[in-house]
């Protein structure tokens, strides 16, 4: 039977088109997503990355909620233009307690992934309030309200770091019993300065 | 016995509002980028926020809703029954726009899992599986209770639009819960970033390509009122395509710290991905040249030839961007966004509006309200979308360049903020350009409100067996 | 029957399209003249206008200080330019007289030669601005001309062709698929080449 017979088979059969479909579509993921999925050497983490402290976590959730990777990466990729002006090119290891990864696909603003330790936190609060304060050409928007929530208005950090723990943070339950002092009295603005300046730490090599 | 079309009806008409909506949010982004302080301090108008209800709104409203609807009204008529299980397509139409709607206000009050085109929080993931699931079965038994043999092409499209989206998006959402609007995914770092843009990719693979593509080859040929021109072509295109799309992903990721071969692997199954995308291209284009006799004057077929360039050129352009040395440039720039727009603009709306135009006037007998208006329409969409297109080249370009400069002594050229400053007069112009589109779609939505205002979906049958027998002689 | 257009056709589609459609399309123009008469001056004058407009003033990309490059590389950016729109241009006809049998339109190349002089003239003019050359200043005034360029295209094309309107329309749909591939081709070539260390110095 030649090949067009062949499909004049497959193509009379609903179970057999479906299930060659899924076949056909799974070899790609099989062979090159799955891999990844159980080469541990892509989730061990740098020698220097620490599973994030309360604050950087509720900072970093901040982060996420606001969209803040739809305009800046968190990827220096290895080009000397790249290096010169970020600094350390991204490791693996450096995102092992990511989880979403932020490594991003649009950079309508600069990356971020050595941000921490470049600006001081005053200048983060103004910035984040209001761009234009400190950079008159800012298209970034402010974000005010951040400063008027609490870090913890949630009140699940430890539900969060057990989760995170579940996934294989090594938090212990001292880390965990101390998160909800370690957010009082804080914003979220303050959050996420701390995640911003805790951003590069991990390259290793202090920040330029 | 009579076609299930009501309900083919309700999805168009949540696809065209969809349209709007994801418009306007697409082109109040563009503002905001132009005047960032449009957001007013209000956080559901934050670029962030908002940026995501764009794409949910167009991908997953506008996309999704038109694709189930051509879905369900073209798999009866290749199948010659009307839909198995009408009441479940109905469940299906309804939950998926409450699904959405809910989905697109979680957004914007800050509920996202952060991960791009997969954004909705575990709630809505659960809600989107069921839906699909119940879609995957109103198809697929539809199909099983089919009278006659063959299933024709536009069903294999559709059907792996069904099954493969449901894989990738099950793995891709797997996740921890630990509140109801945060979720922690199960993958971390590196190993997420091979999963998401698995996803990620083959989401507009064989959602934006292959489902729409089922579209062109139920609609093409019923409007040039010929047969698909090689079915062999179609036969090769489709598995090309189903088993090279998958594996394209890490394209996304070249020069992070991925593996190399993982990048490499993705580059190289990029550029073979160019056969099977412009195989169905050119059967396309030869299915409507030579119907010469049969072309009526209908719009609707000026915007499925026009759609069929642009998915020529994105095609070719998505291939050519997964090259190293031309992704090197153009990662992170706009020249990806505007890679993107002549794929969604140009390709994936202009085969819907096509459609409708084709679709709306034979689900109420009656023609058209206006083809001038019609008209008018293709060419607004024309303009905005090579103006778009044009723009973040111009764009991406500058970026690419300008962030890599270096001077006579090896210093960088251009500081960041001075790049950024410069982007301003393109994001103007691509403001304008968003404006065009979305004002020639506000035009199509109101033409086909007037068409459609008091007049009840015609009831059609079945062909009879024996008709049955010949029509898909002469289809195939 | 006359068999030639007037030789400034091209211009004349600017100020009566309709007539000059009508006059193309009763004419079996020479290839040979429309290449040198029309074709190599079009695709010349651009090309003088960047060389021109950088080495007085160096291009301004937005950011910073103006670009001046040496008068070699000048030479050889504005040689590449007027290669690359000389052979745009014939190709675009060689493309078009190839699709033309597919939809009924005309076989005579010095048909399709003329249709792509005067499709390309708005352009042309607007490349004028290249004289000063800031990169948006010519996107913004590049921008009306390829619209009103892709209007001659619609719009010339049936007529000069005689393939009717519906087919025509769907030709020019075509071609504009083609044409934006060869544009991209073009970008990607260009980048390509720049990242291999051709071109301004980046830091790959």
């Amino acid at each position: 039977m030649d090949g067009l017979g062949l499909h004049r088979r497959l193509e009379a059969n609903a179970g057999l088109l479906t299930f060659g479909i899924l076949v056909v579509s799974a070899i790609g993921g099989l062979v090159q997503v799955l891999p990844s999925v159980f080469q541990d050497s892509l989730v061990a983490p740098a020698p220097a990355t620490r599973p994030y402290p309360a604050l950087q976590l509720i900072g970093r959730d901040v982060y996420i909620r606001e969209g803040c990777s739809a305009c800046h990466s968190q990827q220096v990729r290895p080009l000397l233009a790249e290096v010169r002006r970020y600094g350390p090119y991204s490791r693996a290891g450096e995102s092992a307690y990511d989880r979403p990864f932020l490594w991003g696909s649009k950079r309508t603003g600069p990356d971020l992934h050595r941000i921490g330790g470049r600006y001081t936190d005053v200048w983060h609060r103004a910035h984040l309030m209001d761009p234009r304060s400190v950079v008159p050409n800012s298209i970034m928007p402010g974000y005010p309200w951040l400063e008027r929530r609490a870090a913890d208005a949630d009140g699940d950090i430890m539900q969060r770091m057990r989760a995170l723990r579940f996934l294989g943070h090594p938090y212990t339950d001292a880390e965990i019993d101390a998160a909800p002092a370690a957010l009082a009295g804080a914003t979220e603005l303050d959050a996420l300065i701390a995640y911003l300046q805790g951003l590069g730490a991990s390259a290793g090599a202090p920040p330029r | 016995m009579r076609y299930h079309d009501p309900v083919v009806r309700a999805l168009v008409f949540c696809s065209v509002i969809w349209a709007l909506v994801g418009m306007a949010a697409g082109v109040y982004i563009a503002a905001e980028l132009v005047w960032p302080t449009l957001d007013f301090g209000w956080p559901a108008l934050s670029y962030g926020r908002l940026r995501a209800l764009h794409t949910n709104a167009v991908i997953f409203g506008f996309g999704v809703s038109a694709l189930m609807g051509t879905a369900f009204y073209s798999v009866q008529r290749t199948c010659h029954v009307p839909l198995a299980l009408p009441r479940l397509a109905w469940f299906c139409a309804v939950a998926w726009q409450l699904g959405v709607a809910a989905g697109g206000a979680s957004l914007l009050a800050g509920w996202t899992g952060g991960k791009e085109y997969a954004e909705l929080e575990w709630p809505f993931d659960i809600a989107i599986a069921i839906v699909w699931v119940s879609f995957g079965v109103v198809f697929f038994l539809t199909i099983a209770r089919r009278a006659v043999r063959p299933i024709y092409v536009s069903n294999w499209f559709y059907g792996a639009l069904i099954i493969v989206i449901a894989m990738l998006h099950i793995v891709n959402s797997l996740a921890v819960p630990v509140t109801l609007s945060k979720s922690y995914s199960l993958f971390a770092g590196a190993q997420d970033a091979i999963v998401q843009w698995w996803y990620g990719h083959n989401a507009v693979g064989f959602l934006l390509t292959g489902g729409f593509l089922g579209m062109l080859y139920y609609f093409l040929p019923k409007q040039a009122d010929r047969p698909i021109w090689s079915y062999r072509l179609s036969i090769l295109a489709f598995w090309a395509f189903t088993y090279s799309y998958i594996w394209a992903g890490p394209h996304h990721l070249h020069y992070s710290a991925i593996p190399e071969w993982v990048q490499s692997l993705g580059m190289v199954m990029s550029l073979v991905l160019l056969a099977p995308s412009w195989a169905t291209m050119v059967n396309g284009v030869m299915t409507v040249a030579g119907a010469w006799q049969k072309l009526k004057t209908d719009p609707a077929l000026k915007f499925i030839v026009l759609s069929l360039a642009f998915y020529g050129l994105a095609t070719f352009e998505g291939p050519m961007m997964s090259i190293r040395s031309v992704n090197v440039v153009s990662h992170f720039t706009d020249w990806t966004i505007g890679h993107v727009h002549s794929g969604a603009l140009g390709w994936n709306a202009m085969i819907t509006f096509g459609t409708f135009y084709f679709l709306v006037p034979r689900l109420v007998g009656a023609p058209l309200r206006s083809v001038r208006l019609a008209n008018i329409h293709f060419w607004l969409a024309l303009a905005g979308t090579m103006l778009y297109v044009l723009a973040m080249w111009g764009a991406g370009v500058s970026q690419g360049l300008l962030w890599l400069a270096l001077d006579d002594i090896g210093e960088l050229s251009f500081s960041f903020k001075d790049i950024m400053a410069s982007m301003a007069p393109y994001y103007a112009l691509r403001l304008v350009a968003g404006l065009l589109f979305f004002a020639g779609a506000v035009l199509m939505a109101a033409n086909l409100w007037w068409t459609v205002r008091g007049r009840c979906t015609v009831a059609v049958a079945p062909p009879s067996v024996a008709d049955a027998a010949g029509a898909m002689r002469g289809e195939a | 029957m006359r068999t030639l257009p007037s030789s400034w056709f091209p211009l004349g589609a600017l100020f009566a399209p309709q007539c000059t459609f009508a006059e193309l399309a009763a004419a079996t123009p020479d290839p040979a003249r429309i290449l040198f008469k029309h074709i190599l001056w079009l695709a010349l004058a651009p090309a003088v206008f960047v060389f021109v407009g950088s080495s007085l003033f160096g291009w301004r990309l937005g950011a910073g200080e103006p670009l001046r490059l040496p008068q070699e590389t000048l030479t050889l950016i504005a040689m590449g330019y007027f290669l690359a729109l000389l052979v745009g241009l014939t190709s675009t006809a060689a493309v078009s007289r190839w699709m033309a049998a597919t939809y009924g339109g005309r076989d005579a190349l010095g048909a399709h030669l003329a249709l792509v002089a005067l499709v390309a003239t708005p352009l042309v003019i607007a490349s004028a601005v290249h004289l000063f050359p800031h990169v948006f200043v010519n996107v913004l005034a590049l921008i009306p001309a390829l619209l009103w360029s892709l209007y001659l295209l619609y719009a010339g094309l049936p007529t000069v062709l005689g393939t009717g309107p519906e087919r025509g329309m769907l030709m020019a749909s075509a071609l504009v698929g083609c044409l934006l591939v060869g544009a991209v081709t073009l970008l990607c070539v260009s980048v390509a080449l720049w990242a291999s260390g051709i071109g301004p110095a980046i830091g790959v």
